[in-house]
């Protein structure tokens, strides 16, 4: 059977105030989420795996992968609880590696284990690098479609037709598998992805599904591996280092100016723009 | 409609929940040993999710426009068929069921938080799969199983709905006077297959259209049956009904799949117009105009009401947790414009500025702020401790403590379903006046909710009715011995308080509480034994609203306690907040409202009776 890998990441909820503390991210109290973004990669697979038709029959196994600290798993507990079929952790904490030595394991995993197709969100919402989909792709050698918005599986010619958000509007490419797909906001609309096999109109529910209190207690009953990234061959972080991590400096209050007049005046002789 | 409203905060639910009501202990009973933190946050997340997401969204259009009345049948309101859908994908029906009958085995401590974060998102819409389960949960407790493989299954599936059909135009509080009528059908006794015939009013989701059948469990009366409550049974009466009756429940696939269905002769008369809940029609139904309906006996005959009381404690949390989630969303609201709204100068004459500012920073608009929290967060907690004990009770680790929480349980039952109705009514008033002008208006959310929390003193027995119940059955029964053992229990969470280091002012003037309520109910309980019921019961108001105002102290001295505790581990300044604020709140509870109990306990103890002596012509 076809096997599409899942990265997926947790991040401090981004709802919630940052706290800085020595020229970092306090994190001790935060409350960590999936990353959106990952959440519409695990819904992008379960939607080419599934069969609307018949519950039972599937078109794709689904194994997730995050790197994070083995016993902070919520997060792939919530995704093997969507619909993901098992689950591969790599124990360490994610934050001390940077995104080469991330995709390296991603790439160690993905050849591992076997799969077709590897699907991550465009980028984690944390730190927004938008670089580890195509790092893997390359690491791999696959051909990559990023920032998808729409999906169509051809299960014939074993190629994905993948319309791409880009900066003058959507662009469709075909990639053969193996491929890597990177996937944006559109793609977790009602018809946005197609397996060949449900009908072309079928809708589903609009955005990434929610983790069902059946399907959360199934969830602890898959099989998670754990490994750590020794074992993918990977024993060093990486030379990315992060200084320090600063609030940005406070917004001065803005003017209220009585006219145009006045406007044009303060432009150029106070703020000088002009 | 603001997106920012978190309708519950999570905060707050986690609050309650490992740090107040110590929910991860229940794992430790059998029944939930399945069960893990993650499994109940998890779960609390999709539901937390799903109601900001889904149900509130469509919570005013839904009062916009609800369900319309067309030619005998229902169209529901709209999009209420994917809120429906999606409440079943969630595992809402079945949550708290056992495994046996394909539920999720989850504690009603967890999962009532589930239903709070979907009701404070839209009440309505969530009233049809609760109605659904509450339903299928009496065939699951008292019926054959051949009701259980036809109907509960498919109600338990989310493929059929239910609904509770007991009142009649001549039987609301009292239900004893019921009149629909149950014929045994000859030749089908065995399945216990009877015509009925009779009127219903009020029926909540007596007819939609998004699903094809509806399964009404009515309460009607055999003939030959005794007057009055003794002669009451309970029907499962459907829409449609199985062609071939019911399904034989040997069969390995009973109950699942498609079955051939035909009318029932079960009509909707007439859509209640009301004031709130638009979502979910309030029906006029009709049984057996053509003399063919058919409804299948549940359990023995005349063991209706008792069937139905044995399932009150949870539909009467429920309707507490309604209450609750009702007032919160409306404080959030509350709280957000308070922010916003800019009115009026500071009094601080520290304060330079000479321009407007945000009203949170006048002390009467934080007076109601702190109201409306300290019955928000009170009635959450009750709503918890309720369910706590009705887990306990139903699934404790042995008999003894099993019949200790029920006991607990049935004296803390009307005041659950009374407390977040009554005070969460005056509580989403208050929110409506931080709105001022705009609360007033229909643009604005508040004067929604206020009329949708109203509903809560009225369903499930009026606020009479409990009070009538707590005072006339509860705290009498068995002696006082129930009142005692919660009174134990009060006791000892008093003195944890004190060792948490809350204010030993707090916990003397509950502890004063504990004293004044025990005298209080022997003061009543004698006169009602002397002869004079009448002036005991005139008194079951004072005394429900003096109980109340006890209980919930209690409440917020065990989350003092919690606070105090959390306070000493915190370390940074939101948590800080966090719990300094709970404490500001106890102790707002415990120093401005606890004392009209010395004026309630006055009026009951000198019997003042004005209303009983107004000349009954001089209304
Ligand atoms: C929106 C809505 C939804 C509802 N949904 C359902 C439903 O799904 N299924 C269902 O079966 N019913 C439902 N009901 C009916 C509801 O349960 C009844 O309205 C309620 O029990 C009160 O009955 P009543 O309306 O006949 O009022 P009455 O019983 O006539 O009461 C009128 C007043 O008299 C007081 N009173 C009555 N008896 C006594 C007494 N013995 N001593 C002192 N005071 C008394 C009451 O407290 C009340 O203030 C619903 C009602 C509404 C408004």
């Amino acid at each position: 059977m076809t096997k599409i890998l899942v990265t997926v990441k947790r991040i401090p909820d981004p709802d919630e105030n940052l706290k800085f503390a020595n020229g970092g991210l306090d994190l001790s109290s935060v409350k960590w989420v999936p990353n959106a973004f990952d959440e519409y990669a695990v819904e992008t697979a379960l939607r080419l795996a599934e069969d609307v038709g018949s519950k039972k029959t599937k078109h794709a196994e689904i194994i997730v992968l995050s790197i994070c600290p083995a016993k902070q798993r919520q997060h792939m507990t919530q995704f093997l609880a969507m619909g993901g079929d098992r689950g591969v952790i790599v124990d360490a904490n994610d934050a001390d590696y940077d995104t080469a030595a991330i995709a390296k394991m991603i790439a160690k995993v993905a050849q591992d284990e076997g799969v077709d197709m590897v699907i991550t969100g465009k980028l984690s919402q944390d730190n927004e690098g938008n670089q580890v989909g195509q790092r893997v792709a390359a690491l791999l050698g696959w051909p990559q479609a990023c920032f998808a918005a729409e999906v169509d599986w051809d299960q014939g010619s074993n190629s994905l037709k993948v319309a791409r958000e880009v900066d003058d509007g959507v662009e469709t490419k075909q990639v053969p598998l193996p491929a890597l797909v990177t996937v944006d906001l559109r793609v977790v609309l009602p018809t946005s992805v197609r397996n060949g096999i449900n009908p072309a109109d079928h809708k589903f529910t609009d955005g990434p599904r929610l983790a069902s209190l059946r399907g959360i207690t199934m969830a602890k009953r898959k099989k998670v591996k754990t490994v750590t990234p020794a074992d993918l061959g990977v024993e060093s972080a990486g030379g990315e280092k992060t200084t320090t991590i600063n609030k940005p400096a406070a917004r001065a209050a803005g003017q209220m100016v009585g006219s145009v007049e006045e406007l044009v005046e303060k432009l150029a002789t106070e703020a000088k723009v002009l | 409609m603001a997106g920012t409203n978190p309708l519950i905060r999570d905060r707050d639910v986690d609050f309650q929940l490992y740090e107040v009501h110590d929910a991860e202990q229940l794992c430790k009973l059998p029944h939930f040993a399945e069960h893990t933190r993650e499994i109940f946050d998890l779960w609390l997340r999709s539901a937390a999710k799903l109601a900001r997401e889904q149900f509130y969204p469509a919570f005013k259009p839904m009062d916009e426009k609800g369900a319309e009345l067309i030619d005998g049948r229902i169209k529901s309101p709209e999009g209420m068929a994917e809120l429906f859908d999606a409440a079943v994908d969630l595992g809402l029906i079945t949550a708290a069921r056992p495994e046996s009958v394909g539920g999720s085995q989850l504690p009603l401590t967890v999962s009532v938080v589930g239903y709070l974060y979907l009701m404070a998102g839209n009440s309505g819409a969530v009233g049809y799969p609760l109605l659904t389960a509450g339903a299928a949960h009496l065939i699951e407790s008292f019926g054959s199983e051949a009701l259980k493989a036809t109907f509960m299954k498919r109600m338990y599936a989310g493929e059929w709905v239910g609904t509770m059909s007991l009142t009649e135009p001549g039987a609301g509080s009292g239900l004893g006077d019921i009149t629909s009528t149950a014929t045994p059908i000859e030749g089908r006794e065995a399945e216990g297959a009877h015509h009925i015939r009779g009127s219903k009013i009020f029926i909540s989701g007596g007819d939609l259209d998004f699903r094809d059948n509806i399964v009404h469990l009515t309460l009607a009366r055999r003939p030959g049956d005794p007057p009055g409550v003794k002669g009451i049974s309970l029907f499962a009466v459907p829409r449609l009904r199985p062609s071939a009756g019911l399904e034989d429940p040997s069969n390995e696939d009973a109950g699942e799949g498609e079955i051939a269905v035909e009318f029932n002769d079960v009509h909707t008369s007439q859509l209640i117009h009301k004031i709130g809940w638009k979502g979910l029609p309030s029906l006029g139904l009709s049984y057996g105009e053509a003399d063919d309906c058919v409804g299948w006996i549940v359990g023995e005959p005349c063991r209706g009401l008792s069937y139905m009381f044995q399932m009150m404690n949870e539909a009467r949390i429920l309707v507490g947790a309604n209450g609750t989630a009702t007032a919160s969303a409306a404080y959030h609201q509350s709280v957000d414009y308070a922010r916003e709204r800019k009115q009026g100068r500071s009094l601080d004459p520290r304060q330079k500025t000479k321009e407007p500012i945000p009203i949170i920073e006048h002390p009467d608009v934080k007076r109601m702020l702190l109201r409306q929290k300290a019955i928000v967060e009170a009635s959450m907690c009750l709503v918890m401790t309720a369910s706590r004990y009705n887990d306990v009770a139903e699934h404790g680790a042995n008999e003894g403590d099993r019949k200790r929480a029920r006991m607990i349980l049935d004296i803390l039952t009307p005041i659950t379903k009374t407390f977040p109705a009554e005070r969460g009514f005056e509580s989403t008033s208050l929110a409506l006046q931080i709105h001022g002008g705009y609360g007033y208006s229909s643009e604005y959310l508040p004067e929604l909710w206020f009329r949708e929390q109203r509903l809560n003193s009225i369903h499930e027995g009026t606020t009479t009715i409990q009070g009538l119940d707590l005072l006339g059955r509860k705290v009498v029964a068995n002696m006082g011995q129930s009142l005692m053992v919660l009174m134990e229990e009060i006791r000892a969470d008093i003195e944890v308080a004190r060792k948490d280091g809350v204010d030993e002012a707090l916990c003397e003037a509950v502890k004063i509480e504990v004293a004044r309520v025990g005298g209080l109910t022997q003061v009543l309980g004698q006169r009602g034994m002397s002869g004079d019921v009448l002036g005991m019961m005139a008194h079951s108001h004072d005394y429900l609203c003096l109980f109340s105002n006890f209980i919930v102290a209690w409440q917020w001295l065990r989350m003092a306690g919690a606070a105090s505790r959390g306070l000493t581990e915190a370390h940074d300044p939101d948590s800080e907040a966090f719990y300094r604020a709970k404490l500001e709140a106890a102790r707002y509870w415990i120093r401005t409202e606890l004392p009209d109990n010395a004026r309630l306990a006055e009026l009951c103890e000198s019997n003042e009776d004005s209303y009983l002596k107004v000349p009954d012509s001089a209304w």
